[in-house]
């Protein structure tokens, strides 16, 4: 056992300790992906500034995350869900794509508005999706009306934003911001960037004639349901007061195979965040400028953000509702025994007396 | 090192002691109302706080949740930080370790609690790892039944965090364990916030129940350490939720952490009514003693006889009997269950004339099994020329045959039906017909001798009073122990059958070759007792209740140990040793 230093914090240990965790976590997974298939595919409907549309949501597999190769965030698995051998060729990213338009054209209609891709990853890191791929799915999509595109703030710049405006596409980027608080950012969820980069990258997007769309982390590791649920409050507000950041994307954290956060769930040190708590920063966030939404996923299961069991499926809705008109009088409509629970637990709950409920 | 916490009394592992705030708390308790949390260093840096007398204020902290790996806690570690007001500090119980504070919390007591083995291991390595004299608090967790088994453990400190969310979840908490309101056709409870109809008791009051069934499961578990009888309760209280059964008997497999902290002599009851009394330390111990320390000193045969319930066995009337037939010729020795088998000269050491058991004539096989095993490893040590078995049939026969049947020793039976029908009686003096009979002063010179080595280790009994002529005054069971020149060296306690030692006692026994058991002070003279800060060092050896010398540069002492020999190390509070003689050098 080491003695403890105030070193600890300046000199990386922290982050040191995370990524050799997480790295040793992630060489449990064995699984492997095929190149030419998305790892995901969905259409569904998004509230943006420019209304509520279609959506078409593409999860493009492009060899994982950089950061995650490091080791990366304690909560995210979705590099256990990426190809082996780090990079996807031109040619197999666009038959990702080719698979994704046939997806739509089976589910919808016709051709959704929006569109939104995510690699987990960073879809405007090069390394992950080369110039070429980027124009050509630029190409592709030019006669949509909008397009969010996943990245860290780091690869945000100018040119590879315009590739998309000058198709008169509005452009949104997708920034994991996780927290505005960048002591928590650090070293509850193990990113590496700042809140200042962020108002960097917010910066260039602007100049570009794009926008960012933040997305939030709700209840990383190692933070009670209180301290969570007031990071998301506080973290809200300083997104919206940043130029540029138009909308914010709460999200409750989920336990996903293969993290920190899995290790830390099966022997009862991390419970997901009640789904109370996710309507409680909504309602007190409501007079915000930004567009506030929250898609809380595995909503109701031991996994996912959850209440009671009983409650659960009509606070989701009261959520999903909200995510679209913005309206936070619908959480006046949903009540549940349970609520007296959430209270005392965010009165009682600490980090070192945790969880309170299951 | 701690200031505003004291141990006080001490059952084992639990410990009655007092937090000392402006307005101070009796421990084990709830500590919610004096608990002041400085906050987390997850979320943000945290300002030293003031602090006051009024509260245990909680350091700022970077708690580590249960299933945190050891690099992540190694490198988020929490610093020490020196204050001088009451103080807590958050640390795993997967690394703990100290940092100047006045009581502990453990940030993973989620995790374990629940567990039997989980529980075990965080404690011992806790208890381990920090210093014997802080509290040790877990947060989130208690419940009225698992209190009793989380102070058996050694838990100072908790709070009523789990109770009052489990009341607001429709669960109806008892000691007994839970159930949901919606079930319960009556309300198993008088408090205060039960004195309503069925109907009307909602969500609020099952709160406010649950909050007082545990405040008042904690007085209960108060009171019982008071009296030296938690482990009683445990074991009947605990088979209500089987993980805390799991949980203490994995404390009494890992015997060390237990003996360590149990006394040696106690003055109360100890209730044996289960299989698990068996492994209790004071039974285990007992048996052991008997079996390593002690040594028979009558060239008599052995009688081994079955033990009675009344308390100590010469009392009985069944003893009484066959105390007039073997009339001072055979060495007499009582087979027992759960302790084993208690020498004549052992009838009043503790736990022999203390503990009661349940007696209806139907042995287990453990309590079969342990008490041949005791018996085989006492005559494996004692040499005896004959042996008469004067016990009844089932249970103490089949012991005995069963110990026979891998013996040199030809045994020889002398109950017929019962032992204390015509008959046996008359087989038993038959078979001591020729034999010689021992003098008083014989007998009460074994028995000072075989208490010395039952307490102060194998021979001390010759090596303390063999080279002298000691001579015996008093009426047994109040012996005293004299030299050739008439000086007192010890006096037999006839409440827990051992020996306090006088000062010429002391000498002796520091000059002897038996082990003693020395509490080493600073310079100065104490009288009626050391406290722990005056403690230099301290034998490793020394239990609660054991007799121990006192020896400083300004005093040389003899007195009752108060605490174990490295709580007396570690503790800067509390009394280590009562000092019954004292002489300044």
């Amino acid at each position: 056992m080491s003695k403890p230093s105030p070193e600890v914090y300046e000199d990386g240990r922290g982050m040191d300790a995370h990524n050799s965790v997480m790295r040793e976590i992630r060489g449990l997974k064995e699984k492997h992906y095929d190149p030419h298939e998305p790892t995901r595919v969905w259409v569904d409907e998004d509230n943006t500034p420019g209304g509520v549309y279609e959506s078409l949501t593409i999860i493009l597999n492009t060899g994982g995350c950089r950061w995650a190769r490091a080791g990366g965030c304690t909560m995210c698995g979705y590099v256990a869900e990426s190809v082996e051998g780090g990079t996807v060729e031109h040619e197999a990213l666009m038959d990702q794509i080719q698979a994704c338009l046939d997806h739509e054209e089976n589910n919808t209609d016709e051709p959704a508005d929006l569109i939104k891709i995510y690699t987990s990853g960073s879809f405007l890191d090069e390394r992950e999706v080369p110039a070429e791929t980027r124009r050509a799915i630029a190409d592709t999509f030019g006669d949509r009306e909008r397009i969010v595109l996943e990245s860290l703030p780091d690869f945000v710049d100018h040119d590879k934003l315009t590739d998309f405006t000058d198709h008169g596409l509005d452009v949104d980027v997708a920034v994991g911001l996780e927290t505005a608080t960048d002591r928590i950012r650090k070293d509850c969820v193990n990113k590496y960037f700042e809140f200042s980069d962020f108002e960097d990258a917010c910066a260039t997007a602007e100049e570009a004639g794009a926008g960012v769309k933040a997305y939030l982390l709700m209840k990383p590791p190692f933070l009670s349901e209180r301290e969570a649920r007031d990071d998301m409050v506080e973290s809200i507000r300083r997104c919206a007061d940043v130029e540029g950041c138009h909308t914010v994307s709460m999200n409750p954290c989920n336990v996903q195979q293969y993290t920190m956060v899995n290790e830390l769930f099966r022997e009862g040190g991390y419970r997901p965040p009640w789904l109370w708590s996710v309507a409680d920063v909504l309602e007190r966030t409501a007079d915000v400028e930004a567009i506030v939404v929250s898609d809380p996923v595995g909503h109701g299961s031991d996994r996912g953000a959850h209440n009671c069991g009983e409650c659960d499926d009509r606070v989701q809705k009261a959520i999903k509702d909200f995510d679209l008109r913005q309206d936070e009088s619908v959480f006046g409509q949903v009540e549940c025994d349970c609520e007296r629970t959430w209270e005392l637990v965010i009165e009682e709950e600490t980090s070192y007396a945790m969880p309170l409920a299951r | 090192m701690t200031e505003y916490f004291e141990v006080l009394d001490r059952d084992g592992a639990a410990r009655l002691g007092e937090l000392r705030l402006s307005t101070p708390v009796r421990t084990p308790a709830l500590l919610d109302d004096v608990l002041a949390d400085s906050g987390s260093q997850w979320t943000a840096d945290q300002p030293l706080p003031e602090g006051d007398d009024d509260r245990l204020t909680i350091l700022p902290h970077r708690s580590l949740p249960a299933g945190t790996r050891e690099e992540v806690r190694d490198a988020f570690a929490t610093e020490a930080t020196d204050v001088d007001f009451p103080s807590a500090a958050v640390v795993s119980s997967e690394s703990p370790h100290e940092l100047g504070a006045d009581a502990y919390i453990l940030s993973d007591a989620a995790g374990f609690v629940g567990h039997g083995e989980g529980l075990k291991n965080a404690i011992v390595r806790a208890k381990d790892a920090l210093p014997a004299d802080t509290a040790f608090v877990l947060s989130g967790v208690a419940t009225p039944v698992n209190v009793a088994t989380l102070v058996y453990a050694g838990v100072d400190g908790v709070d009523a965090k789990l109770a009052k969310v489990k009341g607001s979840q429709g669960m109806y908490l008892t000691n007994d364990g839970e159930a949901f309101l919606e079930d319960l056709d009556e309300l198993p409870c008088a408090c205060p916030a039960c004195q309503q109809p069925r109907e009307e008791f909602g969500q609020a009051d099952c709160i406010d129940h649950n909050v007082n069934a545990l405040r008042a499961e904690l007085r209960r578990v108060r009171e019982r350490i008071r009296a030296g009888r938690l482990r009683d309760y445990i074991e009947g209280q605990a088979r209500h939720d089987n993980w805390l059964t799991a949980a203490f008997r994995e404390f009494d497999s890992q015997y060390s952490y237990l003996e360590t902290r149990t006394p040696v002599v106690r003055n109360n009851e100890l209730a044996a009514a289960t299989s698990d009394s068996l492994r209790r330390v004071e039974i285990q111990r007992f048996a052991d003693r008997v079996t390593s320390r002690y040594t028979n000193r009558f060239d008599n045969p052995l009688v081994l006889v079955p033990c009675s319930a009344r308390k100590p066995y010469s009392d009985s009337q069944s003893h009484g009997q066959f105390h007039d037939v073997i009339a001072y010729r055979g060495h007499t020795v009582s087979m027992t269950s759960p302790i084993g088998v208690v020498p004549q000269e052992l009838e009043l050491t503790y736990p022999a004339q203390h503990y009661d058991s349940v007696v209806t004539g139907r042995w287990s096989e453990d309590e079969k099994e342990f008490v041949a095993a005791v018996l085989r490893r006492y005559l494996d040590r004692n040499d005896y020329s004959r042996v008469i078995a004067h016990v009844p049939e089932h249970g103490y026969r089949d012991i005995v045959e069963r110990v026979d049947t891998d013996s040199p020793l030809e045994f020889e039976y002398t109950v017929d039906g019962h032992p204390t029908a015509t008959d046996s009686l008359g087989n038993l003096a038959a078979a001591l017909d020729g034999e010689l009979k021992y003098g008083k002063r014989e007998r009460e010179h074994n028995t000072v001798k075989a208490i010395a080595d039952y307490q102060f280790g194998p021979d001390a009994g010759d090596q303390l009073f063999g080279d002298i002529e000691i001579r015996t005054t008093g009426r047994y069971p109040k012996l005293q122990v004299r030299d050739n020149d008439g000086e007192q060296l010890a006096t037999m306690v006839p409440q827990y059958g051992m020996l306090a030692m006088t000062l010429t006692g002391a000498d002796r026994w520091v000059d002897s070759d038996a082990p003693t058991k020395v509490v080493e002070i600073d310079g100065f003279v104490p009288h009626g007792s050391v406290l722990a800060p005056g403690v230099v060092d301290a034998s490793e050896s020394i239990r609660p209740g054991d007799e121990v010398v006192i020896r400083g540069p300004k005093a040389f002492g003899i007195g009752r140990a108060e605490m174990s020999g490295f709580e007396m190390v570690e503790s800067t509070r509390g009394v280590a040793s009562q000092v019954r003689h004292v002489r300044e050098r």
